[in-house]
This record gives structure tokens, C-alpha cells and sequence, in this order.
């Protein structure tokens, strides 16, 4: 469903979707959804279109000039839209038939939906819902095969059972909506009566409060029968390895459970705004009948700058709590040697000399190469000091002895750690 | 629960009354939606106002459904509140005191608030309230420390319990309409400013202008 979603809005954003409508055009479309339903019509003629939309100019804008023009423009605009879809599929040759698409069967219903739940259509739906969960665990405790599994049991999960639920949320969303409503409604009662509105508030305050007190209670006690239901056909679904059908009791339990938990949360949201509004009523509306106070206080606000004053309020500092007596931790000392510290100079000269002596015996014994020196050398250094004796006896032949100069001096194994680049010692003059 | 609210050593033998005595001495006004230190005040309203009055404070019960405390005398610290506060908690009160708002539970946006208090006070009048000793400053200057100001002011009127602060609005508290003792009467507004101030419930700024940075 998600990835679905992320498709859907990738393409709907290369394809630049949009939808503008105007008043016009939707009371068209209401007035075509009314039409077929009296008539019972499965598609419009275009005169029919038109006709109608000349009606709705009439309401919705009785000055416009050429509504047969607007007329055409505008079952265009439907039909760009996909609201209105041509079925005679005659082309330009004669006039078209039309019908509704489900894009705008579904904006209609939105607006003619006033399928706000009540107490009496949760319980048909409810009772409806039990009656047919039992009977598919009924069917669930009878089938035996995959096929069986699917026709009696997850398909009518997938279709009947979700169909039902959905009723239910979608009845729910038209509570919400009333539950707005009612708010406007107060709201403005208070706004053009005042005083005279306090008993209308308090009903439809109560009224509300009632309705949504008796639906969370169905919610719960109906939520708990069906949870039931549902894990029986779930135990059965697993003793007999259909997953398929397991995975469908899932989907409709977790939609069960967000019916439930709406009736709850709804019944909080409302108290809380009940407590709110009597509060109001009480503090503020009975006890300034003629409304004066916010005149009054707007004035006061208003000429405060010139007539300042304060609300004094009790301002006593927190209380001091000391904190419980703890023995200093010891710190440890941290000592470094100064910044400007130096380790002492060790005198190398002797190193040198001997190291010097060691090479001029090697190349006395007919060394041909750098190679050759640093084995004779190395062996007689130890391990730690022969990285730095490579340097220096390097240094020692560059002074004793011209070297070729090759294009690429070869790298050579002196030792077990360490490799040299070795240089080929010229012919010296003689 | 009631019952057992009757006498001192009961009330101060409560688990809630320290959480209580603390918020009261701090200036905190508690309202019905404080349900369980309202409903202790309540309970104990008698006990506790005798108590605060050793302390030569008064424990006020507003016909709006809140509680406070007001020190009288000097045992209690008090302070006034400052000029973004007024300001502000008018403003709140107005807003509180307006049907629409009732749409909404009592949640109006900060930006409305801003708004009604500059259209009812002016710029010029609000920058010069909130910013009374500074000098002529350049005008996003003088803007921005007005928004400081009434950042300010609404963190603290929160502390007090006059209103919630949400992430991008506010929730009134019925506390607010303190804010309009003032002009509640019918009667002339001076003589009940007088009254308040009596009453050790508001201070003239004109008797105590050292006392605004209190």
C-alpha cells in the first residue's frame, strides 16, 4: 500500500495532477448524480448536460452572460478532469452521451454523505458484522482445502467483513465532521445570542456528549465479540497452515481495534472541550449578560499604556535544599614534562666512526653494490639500530665511492625487515 | 475526601498539600483542569485560608473557578507583574473572553496574539511600553525585541497558570480573566481599580515604578 502510494504520487507529480472546480461545476455534478438516480439513467445526453448547467447558472449566477457557452466549458473542464466521461464514442459527428466517473460519483458522495454515525446504525453494523464473522468461523472450522479456505473465508474477510468496517469508519469521519459542526454551531449561537444562547449550547453539548458516551459503548462491547470471533477463525487458520487466510484475520482485526479505540478517543476529545465550554458559560457568559466585559477590557487594553497597573502575585523563592555532604574525591595529579622540554643530545660520533670503518673493509672487499655493503654491515648491527644504520652507511658510500646512475635503481632484501634501493658502485678512476 | 480535609494537621498531612503550598507560594494559579490540586484546594478551601492568613497572605477562590495566593503584607515575597505580562495577559483575556475561540477549545495561534495586541495598543504605543528605556532604534529592531518581550512574557504567564503553551499557539485558562477584575463591575472602573489595590490584588504603577524590573 505504501510503496503503492509513493508510485502514485510520483507519477501524479510528473503528470502535474491538479483539480480546479468551480461551485458551478460541482452542483453540476450533484444535479447529474440526482437525475440518474430518479431516472435511473446509466448516462446524460449532452443536451441534458447543458440543460441542467443552465439551471445551475440560474442559482449559483443569475447575471452570467451565454450560459450555454459556460455549459460547453465547462463539461470540458469536467472532462479534462475526469469527472465526465464520454461513452457513445461517436466523436465530433454528433452530440456526446456521457456518464459519471468514479472520481466524481465519489466528491459527490462526499458531499451528499450525512452518514454520521448513530447508536442505531453501529448497531445494525455491528450485529451485522457478528452474525457474519460467525459464519465464517463456521466455514473455517469446516474447510479443508486451500480452496475452500479462500471462498469461505478470506475472501469474505477481504469483502463483506471489510466492506462492513469500512461503513463504520466511514460513518465514524462523518461524526467527526458533525462533531465540527456542533462546535461552528456554538460558536456562532453564543456569537449572534449571548446570553439567550446558553441553554441551545448546553443542548447540543449534551447531545453530542450522549451520542459519542452510547457509540463508545457499543464500540467496546461489540470490539470484544468480534475480537473473539476473529481469533477463533485465526486458531483454526493456523492449524491448518492457511496463511493467507491467517494474514486476512490480521488486516480485519487491526481495523477493528481502530474502531474501538476512535469511540474512546473521541469520547476524551469531547469531555475535554465540554468541560471547556461550560466553563465558559459559567465564568463568562451567565455572569455578563449584556456582554459588556470585553468592550470593557478592550478599553482597558487599549488605555493601558497611559494607566498602567500589574496583578501583584506571590513570588516566594523556591526552597533551599542542601545538598547531602560528600567527602572531596581525590583528585589525581597530572604531571607532564614542560612545553619547551628537550631530551638530552647523545653523542652518535663513535657510532659513526665505527660504522664507517665497517663500511670501508666491505668495500675493500670488493662490494659492488650498496646491496652488498649494507649485508656485510647489518649482520653485525642490532635489530633496533638497523633502520638508521641503512641511512648512514648510504651516506658513507656516497662519499666513498661514485655510484652508476641507472634509470631504475631495484629494491633488494637486506635483512630479514628491511629492503634498500640499491645502487650499482661505478669502476673507481684509477 | 472531603471529610478528611478537616482539620489543619490533616490538610498538611496530605501528600498533595507540599506540591500545592509550592505552586500557591510561587504565584501559580490553579484552575478546574488541575483537577487533583483543585480538588484539594477545594476540599480544604476553610483549613487553608486560615493557614495562609498566619502568613498574612490571602487565599483568593475567583467566581471563575480558580485559585490563588495574594501576600498582603511582607512575609510572603510578592512582585508585580511586568509590562509585557500586562500586555500580553489583556490581550489572552480578550481573546479568551471571544465566542470563536470556543471553536478551537480555547487554542489560538501566537500570531493572533501579536496581531489583536498590536491593532488594540498600536505599534508605536507597544514598543514603548515594552521597551521603556531604550533609545530610538531602528524598527526591525524595535520589533524584534517586542517579540522577545512577549516570548518572555508568555513563558511566564505559563509558570503562573494562565495559559499553555503549545508548539505553535496557545491554550487559555479560565485564570486569564483575572486580567479583568478591573472592569468586571458594572461600577466605575477607577473606584474598582482602587478596590484591587486595596485588596493587595494589583499595583498602581504610578505608587511603585521602581518596582517594575522586581
Amino acid at each position: 500500500m505504501v510503496s503503492d502510494a509513493h508510485r502514485l504520487i510520483g507519477s501524479l507529480v510528473h503528470a502535474k495532477a491538479q483539480l480546479h472546480l468551480e461551485t458551478a461545476d460541482l452542483c453540476l455534478l450533484v444535479a447529474l448524480r440526482a437525475r440518474a438516480e430518479v431516472a435511473s439513467l446509466v448516462s446524460f445526453e449532452e443536451s441534458l448536460l447543458v440543460d441542467t448547467f443552465e439551471e445551475i447558472c440560474v442559482l449559483t449566477d443569475p447575471a452570467a452572460e451565454s450560459p450555454r457557452k459556460r455549459a460547453t466549458h465547462a463539461i470540458q473542464r469536467l472532462r479534462d478532469q475526469r469527472m465526465l466521461a464520454r461513452v457513445d464514442g461517436v466523436g465530433l459527428l454528433r452530440p456526446g452521451e456521457y456518464s459519471l466517473t468514479r472520481l466524481a460519483t465519489a466528491l459527490v458522495d462526499f458531499f451528499l454523505s450525512d452518514e454520521a454515525l448513530t447508536r442505531e446504525s453501529l448497531t445494525v453494523l455491528t450485529k451485522t458484522l457478528l452474525s457474519e464473522l460467525a459464519a465464517i468461523t463456521q466455514e473455517a472450522r469446516r474447510a479443508t482445502t486451500p480452496d475452500a479456505w479462500r471462498q469461505g473465508v478470506v475472501e469474505r474477510l477481504r469483502v463483506t467483513v471489510s466492506e462492513l468496517l469500512g461503513g463504520i469508519e466511514r460513518r465514524q469521519r462523518g461524526m467527526d465532521a458533525q462533531q465540527e459542526e456542533v462546535r461552528a454551531e456554538i460558536a456562532g449561537l453564543l456569537q449572534k445570542d449571548w446570553f439567550a444562547a446558553v441553554d441551545a449550547c448546553e443542548a447540543l453539548l449534551e447531545k453530542t456528549a450522549s451520542t459519542l458516551r452510547e457509540l463508545a459503548e457499543v464500540l467496546l462491547q461489540d470490539a470484544s465479540h468480534l475480537q473473539g470471533l476473529l481469533q477463533e477463525i485465526e486458531g483454526a487458520a493456523d492449524a491448518a497452515s492457511a496463511g493467507e487466510a491467517a494474514a486476512a484475520v490480521a488486516h480485519v482485526s487491526e481495523q477493528v481495534d481502530r474502531a474501538a479505540a476512535w469511540g474512546g478517543e473521541r469520547q476524551r476529545a469531547w469531555g475535554e472541550y465540554y468541560q471547556y465550554v461550560q466553563g465558559y458559560l459559567r465564568s463568562v457568559v451567565r455572569l455578563d449578560p449584556d456582554r459588556a466585559l470585553s468592550q470593557r477590557l478592550r478599553d482597558q487594553l487599549a488605555h493601558w499604556p497611559e494607566r498602567p497597573f500589574a496583578l501583584a502575585i506571590a513570588d516566594a523563592p523556591a526552597l533551599r535544599v542542601m545538598r547531602e555532604v560528600s567527602p572531596r574525591p581525590e583528585t589525581r595529579v597530572v604531571a607532564r614534562a614542560p612545553r619547551d622540554w628537550q631530551p638530552a643530545l647523545q653523542d652518535t660520533a663513535p657510532e659513526r666512526d665505527e660504522l664507517e670503518q665497517q663500511v670501508a673493509q666491505a668495500l675493500a672487499a670488493g662490494a659492488a653494490s650498496l646491496k652488498d655493503v649494507l649485508e656485510q654491515v647489518l649482520t653485525r648491527t642490532v635489530a633496533d639500530k638497523r633502520f638508521v644504520s641503512v641511512g648512514r652507511v648510504a651516506a658513507i658510500v656516497a662519499r666513498l665511492r661514485p655510484v652508476v646512475r641507472e634509470y631504475e635503481r631495484p629494491w633488494h632484501p637486506v635483512g630479514p625487515e628491511l629492503e634498500a634501493q640499491d645502487w650499482v658502485f661505478a669502476e673507481p678512476a684509477s | 475526601m472531603t471529610d478528611a480535609m478537616r482539620t489543619l494537621a490533616e490538610t498538611l498531612g496530605d501528600p498533595l498539600f507540599p506540591d500545592v503550598d509550592l505552586a500557591l507560594r510561587s504565584g501559580r494559579h490553579i484552575d478546574r483542569e488541575d483537577l487533583a490540586r483543585f480538588a484539594f484546594l477545594q476540599s480544604a478551601q476553610e483549613v487553608l485560608e486560615t493557614f495562609y492568613r498566619r502568613y498574612e497572605c490571602d487565599l483568593v477562590f475567583a467566581t471563575a473557578g480558580y485559585f490563588y495566593l495574594v501576600p498582603v503584607a511582607d512575609r510572603v515575597r510578592r512582585r508585580q507583574l511586568t509590562a509585557g505580562e500586562m500586555l500580553v495577559g489583556q490581550t489572552l483575556a480578550l481573546l479568551y473572553l471571544e465566542p470563536s475561540t470556543l471553536r478551537s477549545g480555547g487554542v489560538v495561534g501566537r500570531s493572533e496574539l501579536t496581531e489583536r495586541l498590536a491593532g488594540i495598543v498600536g505599534d508605536d504605543a507597544l514598543v514603548a511600553a515594552l521597551n521603556p528605556r531604550r533609545k530610538r532604534a531602528a524598527r526591525s529592531v524595535a520589533e524584534e525585541a517586542v517579540r522577545t518581550e512577549i516570548d518572555r512574557a508568555l513563558r511566564s504567564l505559563a509558570g503562573l497558570g494562565f495559559v499553555d503553551l503549545l508548539e505553535d499557539s496557545l491554550r487559555l485558562r479560565p485564570p486569564l480573566l483575572r486580567f479583568a477584575d478591573p472592569v468586571r463591575g458594572l461600577g466605575n472602573e477607577s473606584s474598582a481599580l482602587e478596590q484591587l489595590i486595596r485588596e493587595g490584588k494589583i499595583v498602581s504603577e504610578a505608587e511603585h515604578p521602581e518596582d517594575e524590573d522586581a
